[in-house]
C-alpha cells in the first residue's frame, strides 16, 4: 500500500517536473526575440508620457515588473547601475510595472531611488501584447527595435548576462 | 472578415515576393548558365588549374550590374509594399463603411495635450497617450490620424474626452460629441482643439468632413 502511494506521489513529481519544463520552454514571450517590439506610450512617474518607438536608435532594455513578483528591489538596483555606466553610450532603460495598485507601486518606486525613467502601466494591452505571464520579464531592444534578448526572472549574477548582451548591441 | 481580408493580404503578399525572389533568381542565373560549357571543357594540366579562378574572378563591371540588379530589386520591393499597403487599406476599410477620426491642434496655450479616449455608439475604439514630441508636433500643424475603422449606414454618435493640462497647469478633462449620418462613402471627423482667447479657456470642437 506504501508503495502504491509512493509510486503514486513520484509519478506526479514526474509529471508536475515535465509539465514545469514544457511551459518555460514553451513561455509565449520567448516568440518575441528577433521580432519588432510592440510600441506602448505610458505615464511616467513626473507625469510626462514616454512612448517606445520614440527611442528608435538607441538600445533599450525594458524590464517589467511587480512589486510581488522576483527579487525588484535586487533587480532595480542592478539594472540602476547598468543605467548610470551605459547611458552616455547610448543605452536607455525603462522600467514597467503592472502592478495593479498604482499608488503603493508608485511608493515602492519613490523608497528605490532609482535614476532611470520609470513607467506605470494602467490597463492598456501591454500584458496581451509582450506575454506577461511570468514576472518580472527584462527584454533588450537593438537601435532598430527588434527584441534581440528576453530573461524571464531575476536572480543574482542575472547582471552580467544583460551585460554581455548590452555590449554586444550598443557595438552594432 | 477582418481575419480573412488579413490572411488574403498575406497569401497575396508570399506570392507577390515568391514571384520577386523567383525573378530575381532568375536574373541571376545567366552567369552560373555559363559554367556547364567551361566545366564540359577537356581537364587542363594540373599547372594550368589556376587559370579557371583567374577567369573567373569577377570584373568590376560585373558587380556594377549586379549592384544595379539588387537596387531594381529594392526599388520593385519598395513600390510592391506601397501598392499593398494601398490595398490592405481598401481591403480591411473598405470606403463605404470607412470612418476615420483626426486630431488637431490650433495654438494649445491654454491646453496641454496628455491624452484622447474616442467612443463610438458607447464603445471604447481608441484610447492614445500624447507625448512631449507628439504634441509639439501637432502644435507645429501635424495632424494626428487617431482611429481609422468601419461603421455601418446610418445614425452613430462619437463622443471624445481630452485629458492634459488646462490653464494655471491644472488638470483638465473636457468631452466633445457629436452625432453623425454615415452614408455610402467614407466618412472623416476632425477632432480640433484650438483656444478661446476671451475667455483664457481651450475649445474642443469635432467637426464633420463631408
Amino acid at each position: 500500500m506504501i508503495d502504491w502511494s509512493l509510486r503514486l506521489c513520484v509519478t506526479r513529481c514526474v509529471f508536475g517536473l515535465l509539465l514545469l519544463g514544457g511551459g518555460v520552454q514553451g513561455y509565449a514571450a520567448t516568440a518575441l526575440v528577433g521580432t519588432e517590439a510592440p510600441d506602448f506610450a505610458l505615464k511616467g512617474r513626473d507625469g510626462k508620457n514616454l512612448r517606445l518607438s520614440e527611442f528608435r536608435g538607441q538600445v533599450v532594455l525594458v524590464n517589467f515588473w511587480a512589486r510581488w513578483a522576483g527579487d525588484a528591489r535586487l533587480e532595480m538596483k542592478a539594472l540602476d547601475r547598468i543605467n548610470a555606466t551605459y547611458q552616455r553610450a547610448g543605452l536607455v532603460v525603462l522600467g514597467v510595472s503592472v502592478d495593479e495598485d498604482l499608488r503603493r507601486a508608485r511608493e515602492f518606486v519613490d523608497a528605490m531611488h532609482v535614476s532611470y525613467p520609470m513607467l506605470f502601466d494602467s490597463g492598456s494591452n501591454i500584458g496581451r501584447d509582450y506575454h506577461l505571464e511570468k514576472m518580472p520579464l527584462t527584454l533588450l531592444i537593438d537601435r532598430v527595435g527588434v527584441v534581440r534578448y528576453l530573461s524571464v526572472g531575476f536572480k543574482r549574477g542575472d547582471e552580467s548576462a544583460y551585460l554581455d548582451q548590452i555590449r554586444g548591441l550598443l557595438r552594432e | 472578415m477582418n481575419s480573412n481580408s488579413r490572411s488574403l493580404i498575406n497569401i497575396v503578399r508570399v506570392g507577390l515576393l515568391a514571384c520577386l525572389w523567383a525573378g530575381m533568381s532568375a536574373s541571376a542565373a545567366p552567369p552560373t548558365a555559363v559554367a556547364p560549357a567551361s566545366t564540359a571543357a577537356p581537364a587542363l594540366p594540373a599547372n594550368d588549374a589556376v587559370l579557371p579562378d583567374a577567369a573567373a574572378t569577377p570584373k568590376t563591371s560585373d558587380f556594377k550590374t549586379l549592384d544595379q540588379e539588387v537596387q531594381g530589386v529594392k526599388k520593385d520591393v519598395i513600390d510592391l509594399n506601397k501598392d499593398l499597403f494601398v490595398l490592405e487599406e481598401e481591403l480591411l476599410f473598405p470606403a463605404n463603411t470607412q470612418v476615420a477620426v483626426f486630431l488637431s491642434m490650433d495654438v494649445g496655450t491654454f491646453f496641454g495635450l496628455d491624452s484622447v479616449t474616442v467612443k463610438i455608439d458607447n464603445k471604447e475604439v481608441t484610447n492614445y497617450l500624447y507625448t512631449a514630441r507628439e504634441a509639439s508636433a501637432l502644435l507645429k500643424g501635424g495632424v494626428h490620424r487617431l482611429y481609422l475603422g468601419n461603421l455601418k449606414v446610418g445614425k452613430h454618435e462619437l463622443v471624445a474626452f481630452f485629458t492634459g493640462k488646462g490653464p494655471v497647469e491644472r488638470d483638465y478633462r473636457r468631452g466633445a460629441t457629436i452625432a453623425f449620418d454615415k452614408g455610402v462613402g467614407a466618412k472623416y471627423l476632425e477632432l480640433k482643439i484650438s483656444d478661446r482667447v476671451p475667455k483664457h479657456q481651450p475649445e474642443f470642437m469635432v467637426k464633420d468632413w463631408e
